[in-house]
């Protein structure tokens, strides 16, 4: 929720926003383009942040511009909050157990997109006084959210609910309105931040430009669905043969779960050292991965519908049952970054249609 | 040390005994450490091989005195192999107990039908145990028990105490049988023909591979037994016990925090989906 309610200020003061951050001693976090792509990563200072380049996202497609509005691309604040690969403890041969110490570094994230802090709202339900690296992390987190003007190719967040306007849970939420920032704060902490900019409260002509704004984004952020009906129309079709017709092109690769900002799944390896102690590593798992519900006498998803049908099934019906929110926030990553440019848009709309064209 | 679920310690703790069940099945008796609640029939431990990895077990034995539980386990896997090198005083590591086990009390005042298959009969056995220590409370106890090959009929010596616990029938079969093998031959399920008893006086507990449960269950449906009194142990892949690895759902239930027994009308939507 804004507790300052709307004001106008410049873009080009967000750099303050950004040098009061790292003076606080925040490691701020944002995307900044490496190899081509939108990776979110460390920010050393605020050019360094992608700002005037474009993602152009379709199914199985991403490609960078230079022009234009960033969204996002692969990562998302998961890897930050819960990383990928995270030794959990060290059992030595005296059967000692060494427990790395809670992260005690400040994060910032600094113009992630409200489908991304809807991830974190959710990774919330699941984590939040659950793992303790997330909870510890999650406390001390400043975000700094850039509502989204420009959706891309493989949004829903406005079938989700997610987005492009971030509602609460934000210190800093800003709109870019080509040289003004329309700017409200969500915390203390973000009203403090926002003392520090030359801001006025908005004006009335401003205010309906950012508003104008905000719904044209909203219509190009939706899916051909409402969100309402479909986790009950899922579940009643829970036996539809469709799955089997959609994951023809799946390779079972599980870069869909990799990428989405929700999947919290894990697997827990261990590594043995020659001084006779083990590490044991925790590490993203997926359940389009072939051995994600494998057992030693059996398989319980043996075949690729099934498991995609899993990945459909627990974001849109289980999450709800399990966490009381969606599992998806509609940021399109699945989509973008699935190599035979499967669409769960398209997918949940042929489900719900039984197979009818 | 940290005290949230998703830390994942283990404790260290010791094997006071290991007993030979089969050719690659044994069970192994460990010292609670101290602390740790006493595990409930039906409920499960993680146990985990120092530099190998950590699997669930179902507890197959309680004593409560000595504080020492049985875990009974066959060599399928890289950590249940990882079993066969351990011996009396190796040291293991234990988490939990976890999970919700058999509705015990709810047998109270009535008849109980055990049904396992293969290493199902291990979490079934402490009610077995339950049964014969309180003999009163319940009324008859049937244990139908069905195995591959004779030689893979688990706890063998035994089978006459199950026999000599009053108002007790037991029925074993073997879908393979040898030259030597006098006993029934065929599925598990087919011995539920055997058992004339009034459904609703009677609780029914299943513990098995899934198949041999859909069977066991249509039958029982079959024969009038109701989903509020029919319990599945269910197995599923789970690498963390406490609801957070993913691993083990079954449509939207962790099966290890929310089960692994489950009453049959509770999961009844999900249950007879194929690879759900």
């Amino acid at each position: 929720m804004s507790i300052s309610g709307l004001y106008v200020g410049k873009v080009k003061e967000l750099p303050i926003l950004f040098s009061e951050l790292k003076n606080l001693g925040y490691k701020v976090i944002g995307y900044k383009v490496i190899d081509n792509v939108l990776r979110l990563d460390s920010i050393d200072s605020f050019e360094e942040l992608a700002f005037d380049v474009e993602d152009i996202q379709s199914p199985g497609r991403y490609i960078l511009s230079q022009g234009g509005f960033p969204r996002h691309g692969p990562d998302s604040p998961k890897k930050f909050l819960y990383p990928s690969k995270l030794v959990l403890f060290e059992i030595l041969s005296d059967w000692n157990v060494v427990v790395p110490p809670s992260p005690d570094s400040k994060i910032a994230l600094f113009g992630i997109k409200p489908c991304d802090l809807s991830a974190i709202k959710v990774l919330d339900k699941v984590l939040l006084n659950v793992d303790e690296y997330y909870t510890a992390l999650r406390k001390n987190l400043v975000v700094v959210v850039e509502n989204c003007i420009e959706p891309g190719g493989t949004c829903f967040c406005s079938t989700m609910g997610t987005g492009p306007r971030a509602r609460d849970s934000f210190d800093i939420a800003y709109t870019r309105l080509c040289d003004k920032l329309a700017i409200e704060a969500g915390s203390s902490f973000g009203l403090k931040l926002l003392n520090l900019l030359e801001v006025e409260p908005i004006d009335d002509a401003t205010y309906r430009e950012f508003e104008a704004t905000m719904n044209r984004s909203a219509e190009k952020a939706r899916a051909l669905f409402t969100i309402d009906n479909i986790p009950e129309t899922l579940e009643l079709n829970i036996e539809s043969q469709i799955y089997k017709d959609i994951t023809e092109k799946c390779l079972g690769c599980a870069n869909c779960n990799m990428v989405c900002p929700t999947c919290f799944c894990f697997d827990v390896i261990d590594i043995p050292k020659i001084d006779g102690s083990a590490e044991r590593i925790r590490v993203w798992d997926g359940c389009l991965s072939y051995t994600y519900a494998q057992v030693a006498g059996g398989h319980f998803r043996r075949d690729l519908w099934a498991r995609y049908r899993h990945f459909v099934l627990h974001k849109f019906v289980y999450w709800i049952k399990q966490f009381g929110t969606y599992g998806c926030v509609g940021c399109g990553r699945c989509i973008t970054w699935c190599p035979t440019g499967i669409d769960l848009r398209e997918s949940i709309v042929k489900i719900i249609r039984g197979g009818k064209k | 040390m940290s005290s949230l679920p998703a830390s994942l310690i283990p404790m260290k703790t010791v094997i006071v005994d290991i007993k030979n069940e089969t050719q690659n099945v044994r069970t192994y008796y460990i010292k609670l450490p101290d602390g740790v609640e006493i595990p409930k029939p039906g409920q499960f431990d993680m146990i985990y091989i120092h530099g190998v990895g950590e699997v669930p077990i179902s507890v197959s034995d309680i004593d409560c005195e000595a504080r020492v539980v049985a875990h009974t386990v066959r060599f399928v896997g890289s950590v249940t192999k990882a079993f066969s090198i351990l011996e009396k005083d190796s040291l293991i590591g234990f988490r939990g107990p976890y999970g919700i086990g058999w509705p015990i009390d709810l047998a109270i005042g009535k008849n109980l039908i055990l049904i396992a298959g293969g290493i199902g009969l291990p979490p079934l056995r402490p009610v077995i145990r339950e049964v014969a220590r309180n003999r009163a409370m319940y009324k008859k106890l049937f244990i139908l028990y069905g195995a591959k090959t004779p030689d893979d009929l688990i706890y063998r010596y035994e089978y006459r105490d199950y026999e000599s616990i009053p108002d007790t029938e037991l029925y074993i079969t073997v879908d393979n049988p040898n030259n030597d093998w006098k006993g029934r031959v065929g599925v598990v399920t087919d011995l539920i023909s055997l058992i004339n008893i009034d459904p609703s006086e009677t609780l029914v507990f299943i513990c098995g591979p899934e198949i041999m449960m859909k069977f066991a269950v249509k039958e029982l449906l079959k024969r009038g037994f109701k989903g509020n009194k029919i319990f599945l142990s269910l197995e599923r892949r789970m690498k963390c016990g406490v609801g957070l690895c993913g691993h083990c759902q079954m449509g939207p239930y962790f099966v290890c925090r929310h089960g692994p027994v489950f009453p049959l009308w509770f999961i009844s939507r999900y249950f007879w989906v194929d690879q759900i």
